[in-house]
């Protein structure tokens, strides 16, 4: 891990596309982080990254074709 | 430019490789970790800017 | 003394599909980019099946605004991300799981997939909004057993 210091107003770039500005702080408690980057590199909080992440593995973790066949069969 | 409000210990992704993280706030000053790929450049802005830098303006 | 070179393949033949492109692919699978809609004939609910990987198979149904409400948001970033859709060329889907619970198929309503009809681009779009359900009980299982995965 790379570890920074930055103030509001101060900048970090990350390859060639992303930069993250510190746009404000509110002391000793948050950042406010305005992040630029491509619109195909989508941005997020991490834990609901990580939720819908569980979401969408816990949807794959079974044979969805067979499934449906099965649940159409039923039908 | 996305705004993202984040605590201490807070964690931000960027695609799915990067990852800031604020450490901690003290008064004004940030501290602030990232992870990304080893082959991804990570600097802070005014050393890029340095590259063209001006000389010290005379008069 | 001559060579001679069998190769042998084994060729899948899939009907010309419509492929629908996601950039950002779908949560946790960033490079499953591609996708094909495959219908098993079951209502409205097909199977979104990414071309490179057997195991990026969705099931997914239309947002369905009478039981679910208005249709979710796109955000500034989101709509860029589309190609700025028209409203009424925008597809909803919601992910559906019939994994995780023995009794009810679930429906993710945080994380809704969107499509631009008109450019075939789509993405999985997470809504701000932290009281839409991750487990919303979509539709009871269909009386089957469950075969092993």
């Amino acid at each position: 891990m790379i570890v920074l210091r930055r103030r509001v107003g101060q900048a970090i770039c990350i390859g060639n596309d992303i930069r993250i500005v510190i746009t404000e702080v509110e002391p000793n408690t948050r950042a406010h982080l305005g992040i630029e980057a491509p619109t195909s590199i989508p941005v997020h909080r991490l834990e609901i990254y990580e939720k819908i992440h569980q979401e969408n593995c816990a949807a794959t973790q079974g044979d969805t074709m067979a499934w449906l066949k099965g649940a159409a069969n039923d039908s | 430019m996305l705004i993202l409000t984040r605590a201490v210990g807070e964690t931000v992704t960027i695609g799915h490789n990067i990852r800031v993280t604020i450490l901690s706030v003290k008064g004004t000053q940030v501290r602030i970790g990232i992870e990304a790929p080893n082959d991804m450049l990570v600097l802070r802005e005014e050393i890029i800017d340095t590259g063209s830098e001006q000389p010290a303006e005379q008069g | 003394m001559t060579h001679k070179e069998q190769a042998w393949k084994a060729i899948v033949e899939v009907e010309q599909a419509e492929t629908f492109r996601f950039p950002q692919g779908m949560v946790g699978f960033p490079d499953a980019n591609d996708y094909v809609m495959l219908n098993s004939g079951h209502g409205d609910i097909v199977c979104m099946q990414a071309t490179n990987r057997v195991e990026a198979a969705f099931l997914v149904t239309p947002w369905d605004k009478k039981r679910l409400g208005k249709q979710p948001d796109l955000s500034a970033d989101q709509q860029a991300c589309l190609q700025d859709p028209d409203e009424n060329k925008l597809l909803w889907l919601v992910v559906l799981n019939p994994f995780s619970d023995p009794a009810w198929v679930l429906a993710n309503l945080r994380a809704p997939v969107a499509i631009n009809l008109d450019t075939s681009q789509g993405m999985q779009c997470i809504q701000g909004n932290p009281q839409l359900d991750l487990h919303f009980h979509w539709m009871r299982q269909p009386g089957q057993a469950q075969q092993a995965a």
